[in-house]
């Protein structure tokens, strides 16, 4: 039994965080010193996302069942739920402090603009309703999976990254350049960098989610869940609620106070 | 496990809370009021989405330990900052 345990345990291995560490460090050097570094990094992310992709796809990463005391004090929690949960606390005191941050500089100046001087107030809220609804879809893809309902939940993995999609492209595509063409831009002053800051990592996020939704519509699509094998659309979509949630603060610092 | 009709309700509600919020920063009175109700208004939002969509209500006390602890930390940090800025008026 122990042979077969450390067998299981050698065939969980994986080179894919030592690849995804290796591409960002390289994408972040080449962001500050060669633009063909940068593109580089994004290569090693790529190619360590696409191994990602295929050994999640096999499952390779299934967890063996333990004993309910070495799961204490969480033994209702799943390990791939609870490391889940525990990256989004991570990423909780990374959105929290540079909120904090804003707060500590927008109190401390003498003169802020006013928000619906700067921002389209109705883009903020049309984006902020998408967000909103791109959550619903995400969590009656899950609600339709745990009955087996797999055509379902292609649909609202489907409509989770159409309206991730709009809400990047109105972001991106409407709202930024258009503060850019009026001469808010991340170097002209700190109300224009705490904004580019805060809501360009966000929009980083919501790429992100975008990239594992893909992936979960690449499963759904192959086969890969059932009614009782689902545990990456649950995660994913911790992860998706969780960009919501922040945008759910964003916004009204942004765009209405 | 909750219903299709549990989870469309709190999606209404969010997009009414969400509407809320617009209308409030239009309406007349104080700026810390206004600046208050619409704090609430945000972290109620954020919290339905945590207890209802991220299943934190069903989960248990212990896995929202997690982020709360999380959420302490940035209070205590908002604390110290707002101390620095009333030390230096």
């Amino acid at each position: 039994m122990k042979d077969e345990d450390a067998h299981n345990e050698e065939n969980k291995s994986s080179f894919v965080p030592l690849i995804l560490a290796a591409g960002v460090a390289v994408f972040l050097l080449g962001l500050v010193v060669y633009t063909p570094i940068l593109i580089a990094g994004l290569i090693i992310i790529a190619a360590g996302l696409f191994k990602l992709f295929k050994e999640g796809a096999s499952e390779k990463f299934a967890q063996r069942k333990k004993a309910d005391e070495e799961d204490y004090p969480m033994e209702s929690v799943s390990n791939e739920k609870l490391g889940l949960w525990i990256f989004l606390t991570s990423e909780i005191l990374i959105f929290g402090s540079l909120i904090v941050a804003y707060l500590y500089v927008r109190v401390s100046s003498g003169s802020w603009p006013i928000a619906s001087q700067t921002h389209n107030v109705l883009l903020g809220m049309t984006n902020t309703i998408i967000l909103l609804t791109s959550s619903l879809t995400m969590i009656l893809g899950l609600y339709f999976i745990r009955l087996g309902n797999v055509g379902r939940l292609k649909i609202c993995l489907g409509g989770t990254f159409a309206l991730g999609c709009s809400f990047l492209a109105i972001k991106l595509g409407i709202e930024w350049p258009t503060l850019i063409h009026n001469g808010f831009t991340i170097n002209s002053g700190l109300p224009a960098s705490t904004y580019f800051v805060l809501t360009g990592l966000h929009a980083v996020h919501v790429a992100v989610g975008l990239v594992a939704v893909g992936y979960l519509m690449f499963r759904a699509y192959t086969g890969g869940f059932t009614s009782t094998n689902h545990v990456a659309v649950e995660n994913i979509g911790l992860y998706w609620h969780f960009v919501d949630i922040v945008w759910m603060i964003l916004f009204p610092l942004f765009y209405l106070i | 496990m909750p219903g299709i009709k549990l989870y469309v309700g709190i999606w209404l509600g969010l997009v009414i809370a969400t509407v809320m919020e617009v209308v409030v920063r239009s309406l007349p009175g104080t700026a810390s009021l206004i600046v208050l109700v619409i704090g609430l208004i945000a972290s109620a939002k954020a919290i339905a989405i945590a207890l209802y969509y991220q299943h934190l209500r069903y989960d248990g006390i212990r896995l929202s330990t997690l982020p709360l602890a999380a959420i302490v930390g940035i209070v205590f940090l908002a604390v110290s900052a707002a101390m620095t800025i009333s030390m230096g008026m």
